[in-house]
């Protein structure tokens, strides 16, 4: 009966999200609290699921092999665990962010649920379930993108569907493959694919798995599906593109690690054309999305130019099939999601205290809001990989890893291009930093007024520059729990 | 236990730092104490330690888990030296901070960056492995950085700009040599790495990461071609700071380079030749630049440059003297603890000018010092250390160093080998030495003998007790090292050596004292000053000096403004013409996918225009005129949920049809 405790966390934003239309959650500050109180919750359910829960639920059974079916190994509990607070953090920063917007009930409802189906695709054990929780949430997140009804913002919101329903087709295609090749779709470290059905069909096997890798990586924005994304962030609201950008992108993520650790298998693509294809797609994207987001001078566009690049660490982690590789790309999740957060909220903040989108116009903003500056100052030097905070770390492994694949070529270039793109990074989040703090001798101190926004914001911002900190100087949970899982995939 | 208390001297400053911040927000009289307070322990600490050290005890710290690897810290002699000298500049220049930043905006800031500085560079003077090095390294560029930038002018920030490049892109191109020697010795650890070196058969493909480190190190150290920012930022930082980047923070550079050269290329002639060739060219560079100077803090800066070089000459001669480098360990290790000192008290006495005058080029300064006898005192024994005149402690490493040269072209000589390309290094290093006693007699001679233009209106007193106090003593301290060699300097560099050659200790145990003041060794200061006097007379006197329009001869700065490595060649490279062929690049990638959509959508799918809705395209049957719908109904069927809703079931549909497909397969 306990496992049946996975369905709460699934269902109770849903739950969550109908009654907000109740009378008594009228008023703004009530249902305010009330989402903040259901956020909570999530968090504390998904701790319990994470700590207590061990067997698998088997939903519904739709035909022999083909179910509904829940199975949260450690992977699945620590992405939802990153989810759920995630997801708090934002619901914590849009109470005074969101406070004044229209629509606030459709924005809260949305957000609930697409924590549940997040949650969801978390949780599942096979890839129909996966495929399911994919959808949903493409479905569910796209009103968040399209919230403040611009054009901009429907033009992104619109290329975010189109690009994702696209990456999920691609998906399908997966799926069928897998189906028709594999023993079961169920969720298997090391791969599904039955050695006898598969004889004579590796290249098209090479070619599904690619087409769903980059079918996946749409959401994680990999080249060359990746153009959705500095188009639909930076028009939602902070609060939903955080969201968007640090966690959604990781659904991505996670959906490539099942397809190609838990469905295809590593053994089918290590050291053959589409791992190089992959990789060369990867490191083009880190390369790019980092490029641009110096050039770009929009600070949330800048954002999600840098969240391009970001998670394609992770996805050139990931297709290095190498276990010291996976251990830094799961450790560069956590990393890149509180960290991209954390920058979003303080471009929010900025926006909503200042109404400035240029970076060029933020001269002399720390002295006005000191501790989200502060913020975002640790977190660009966390992104940048600047010791001892979080990105430094994952990028050492993801190095060591790469370094000790031995893969021709790419084991000395990724480092390389990792280490440009850190570079770039530098120059596209140090000088707001430095404008911001150090206006120069001729800045008028008079013109500075002091509008740090309400602990609402700052302190989850704090928060998650502390978890920055935290992953950066202790990593070890995250680590050991990664490098045990990816001791059993490799 | 006891060997946790190698996280107090680093944590100790920091948590400081965060404690004079604080309290600096209440009260700015109360920060000055704490951070005085927070440098005292720091040096009481440190003096602790040392001696501890140096009755030849060690301490050894491991942490693991942080940062993922661990950190590793050890306490040797030199480490021990050098968290003490560090130590020592802090604390000397914290007091010192007081009255030079007293009129400053953003005090509370300094302090608090200056004070996460010392912690971390304490840090990397400590660390046993490169992983903890490289951690420190790091903390310390940034944080210096605000120390760099303090006044906010514009060419604090142009100096910053460059400041911070070279630390970034010198701390990723170290990471990426960090990451190829771990993969090829599997481990970073100092006390390992020899070990894991000496299993394999050939050294090369370790030069490409030493190569790599050494470009991270070296840029902090000021290494040509990394020099660049070490004249833009010293004369626009702060003195003090000044004084702690060019006295300590190079030194933390050339600690990763000794570390490089004694742990993974200990004895290696290869090695040994490209830091000496790269060693010369900084020295050389440095002094002719400093000749050329006219701005007092710019000079001291090429100085620096240049007293590095000779350090560098001196790593270099230790990997090509091999098991003879016994003098080459004692002058570089003796070099350095005479550079830091020396830096300390030229630049405290350099922010005593500024801290009155507000200026720093020579025709402005010009005579200010006369009647200052004790100022006057404390920057000539600077200058006589730096010099190499015997009796003061420049003379000492500066010999040293000088006949570690000597020994090796008498080795090459005994081999057979040519030894041309060494004689021309002693004739620079030579030089080198003169042109050190050319442009700090320039300085010296404009500052404190030359008569003034018209008097300078004095403040008296023009520093107050507590900033004499921390010249005074330093400076007190340069004739004294130099007067007991064999007391204070043999001492010290007994206890460096372990560090910088691991096998030196128990080889040399029953070598002959050095005679310190024997005439051969007489002999070349005798050389550089002969030399430096000519220098001074001929050069800078007749062309360096031109005569104004009131006939009064001045200052002129004869280097052409467009030689410049950063302006000429660094800035434009990495600032306009890689980013815009990347960016082109990228834009083409960028937009790859939508040009492709867009071509599909004007050929294959070329959409037709949709026609305007009209009420009775969705009317069922006859067409009926103002249909009442009721509010609700129309703001659901028109929103975007309610399309989603139908797309889903749609979807919903489809999925239902594939799963039917697949039963019945």
């Amino acid at each position: 009966m306990e496992n049946n405790t996975l369905l709460l966390p699934i269902l109770l934003p849903f739950a969550g999200a109908l009654t907000l239309r109740a009378k008594r959650l009228k008023n703004d500050g009530s249902r305010g609290f009330f989402v903040t109180a259901i956020l909570a919750c999530e968090l504390i359910l998904a701790s319990v699921c994470a700590v207590c829960v061990k067997d698998s639920l088997h939903i519904v059974t739709l035909a022999p092999d083909l179910e509904l079916m829940l199975d949260p190994d450690g992977l699945g509990k620590l992405f939802s665990l990153l989810v759920a607070f995630m997801w708090l953090m934002s619901g914590l920063f849009s109470r005074e962010y969101m406070a004044h917007e229209e629509n606030r009930v459709r924005y809260d409802a949305f957000l609930l649920m697409s924590e549940g189906v997040l949650t969801l695709l978390c949780f599942a054990g096979n890839y129909l379930t996966m495929y399911l929780g994919f959808e949903l949430m493409t479905l569910l997140s796209t009103p968040l993108a399209l919230h403040t009804q611009t054009d901009a913002a429907r033009r992104g919101g619109l290329k975010y569907l189109f690009y994702s329903v696209f990456g999920a087709c691609l998906g399908l295609l997966g799926f069928f493959t897998v189906y028709t090749f594999g023993s079961s779709t169920v969720f298997t470290p090391g791969g599904v694919l039955d050695g006898a059905k598969c004889a004579g069909h590796e290249t098209f096997l090479l070619m599904a798995a690619l087409l769903t890798v980059l079918g996946f990586g749409a959401k994680a924005g990999m080249f060359p599906l990746h153009a959705w994304l500095p188009a639909a962030h930076p028009e939602a609201p902070a609060g939903a593109s955080a969201l968007l950008s640090g966690v959604i992108t990781k659904a991505g993520v996670l959906s490539v690690i099942r397809v190609v650790y838990y469905q295809f298998g590593p053994e089918l693509i290590r050291g053959t054309w589409a791992q190089y294809v992959l990789l060369t797609l990867t490191l083009i994207t880190v390369f790019l999305g980092s490029m641009l987001a110096y050039k770009e001078k929009i600070f949330k566009k800048r954002l999600a130019y840098s969240t391009v690049s970001q998670v394609s660490y992770i996805l050139y982690g990931l297709a290095l099939l190498e276990p010291t590789a996976f251990t830094g790309a799961v450790l560069h999740v956590v990393v890149h999601s509180a960290i991209k957060n954390a920058l979003f909220f303080t471009a929010g903040a900025v926006i909503l205290k200042t109404g400035k989108h240029d970076v060029r116009e933020l001269r002399g903003i720390g002295k006005e809001i000191p501790v989200t500056m502060w913020c975002f100052t640790l977190c660009a030097l966390g992104l940048v990989g600047i010791p001892p905070l979080g990105g430094f770390v994952s990028k050492w492994y993801l190095a060591q890893g790469s370094l000790a694949s031995g893969i021709p070529v790419f084991s000395w270039l990724g480092p390389a291009v990792l280490l440009v793109s850190a570079l770039l990074t530098a120059g596209y989040l140090f000088p707001i930093t430095v404008s911001a703090f150090l206006p120069g001798a001729d800045f008028d101190y008079g013109s500075v007024e002091k509008r740090e926004p309400t602990p609402w914001i700052t302190a989850p911002l704090i928060l998650l520059t502390a978890l920055t900190f935290a992953a950066g100087l202790f990593p070890g949970l995250v680590t050991s729990l990664a490098s045990a899982i990816a001791g059993k995939l490799v | 236990m006891k060997d946790y208390i190698l996280l107090l001297p680093v944590l100790l400053p920091m948590l400081g730092a965060f404690a004079a911040y604080l309290v600096g927000r209440v009260s700015k009289t109360a920060k000055d104490y704490m951070a005085d307070a927070a440098g005292l322990a720091e040096f009481i600490l440190c003096a602790t330690l040392l001696a501890y050290a140096a009755s030849g005890r060690e301490l050894s710290l491991a942490v693991p888990g942080i940062c993922g690897r661990g950190i590793f810290f050890r306490l040797d002699g030199f480490r021990a030296i050098y968290a003490g000298i560090a130590a020592l500049m802090w604390m000397c220049t914290t007091v010192f901070s007081r009255e030079y930043l007293g009129h400053y905006r953003n005090r509370n800031r300094y302090y608090l960056f200056t004070l996460l500085t010392c912690g971390a560079t304490v840090g990397v003077f400590l660390s046993n492995d490169f992983f903890t090095a490289f951690i420190f390294f790091e903390i310390m560029s940034f944080t210096s950085y605000v120390m760099v930038v303090q006044d906010e002018k514009p060419g604090a920030m142009r100096a910053g700009e460059t400041y911070i490049a070279v630390a970034v892109i010198g701390g990723m191109v170290m990471l990426m040599g960090l990451f190829l020697l771990e993969n090829r010795l599997g481990t970073l650890n100092f006390d390992e790495l020899h070990a894991a070196v000496e299993s394999m058969a050939d050294l090369s493909p370790l030069y490409l990461p030493g190569a790599l480190i050494l470009f991270g190190f070296g840029a902090k150290a000021g290494m040509f071609p990394l020099h660049i920012w070490l004249p833009k930022a010293h004369p626009v930082a702060p003195a003090p700071a000044s004084a702690l980047l060019s006295g300590i923070l190079t030194k933390a550079g050339i600690f990763g380079v000794l570390a490089l050269s004694a742990r993974v290329f200990l004895h290696d002639s290869v090695w040994g030749n490209a830091i000496l060739a790269l060693g010369t060219v900084t020295m050389v560079l440095g002094a002719v630049l400093a000749v050329f100077s006219v701005d007092l803090k710019r000079t001291l800066a090429c100085s620096s440059m240049s007293q590095i070089g000779f350090i560098l000459v001196g790593v270099g001669m230790q990997g090509l003297l091999g098991p003879h480098n016994s003098l080459a360990v004692w002058g570089t290790g003796l070099h350095m603890i005479n550079h830091s000192m020396l830096k300390l008290v030229l630049f405290l006495c350099a922010g005593v000018v500024y801290m009155n005058l507000h200026k720093l080029d020579l025709n402005g300064i010009r005579g200010w010092g006369r009647n200052k006898p004790f100022l006057s005192a404390c920057f000539l024994m600077g200058v006589l250390g730096i010099t190499g005149v015997p009796l003061w402690n420049g003379y000492v490493s500066k010999t040293l160093l000088h006949e570690s040269i000597v020994e090796y072209i008498e080795l090459v000589a005994e081999s057979g080998a040519p030894t041309g390309i060494y004689h021309v290094v002693e004739w620079l290093f030579l030089i080198s030495g003169g042109l050190t006693a050319a442009y700090m007699t320039k300085l010296y001679v404009a500052v404190f003998v030359e008569k003034p233009d018209k008097s300078f209106e004095d403040h008296k007193p023009y520093m107050n007790r507590q900033s004499a106090l921390v010249i005074g003593i330093p400076a007190l301290l340069l004739p004294m090292m130099g007067l007991l060699p064999s007391g204070i300097m043999a001492r010290a560099a007994r206890l460096m050596e372990s560090f910088m050659d691991p096998s030196l200790p128990w080889r040399d145990a029953g070598e002959q004292p050095i005679r310190w003041f024997s005439l051969t060794n007489l002999r070349g200061a005798a050389i550089s000053l002969a030399i430096g006097a000519a220098v001074y007379l001929l050069f800078v006197r007749q062309v360096l000096m031109r005569r104004d329009g009131n006939g009064r001869k001045v200052y002129v700065n004869l280097w052409p403004k467009w030689l410049d490595l950063e302006t000429l060649l660094y800035r434009p490279i990495l600032q306009n013409a890689l980013p815009f062929c990347g960016a082109l690049m990228c834009r083409v990638l960028d937009n790859l996918t939508d040009w492709l959509v867009s071509l599909l959508n004007h050929t294959l799918l070329r959409r037709k225009p949709i026609p305007p809705r009209r009420d009775e395209d969705y009317a069922p049957g006859d067409y009926v005129p103002h249909v009442h719908r009721s509010y609700t109904l129309q703001r659901i069927s028109g929103s975007v949920s309610f399309s989603l809703l139908l797309f889903g079931l749609g979807f919903c549909a489809a999925m239902g049809y594939l799963i039917v497909i697949l039963l019945t397969k």
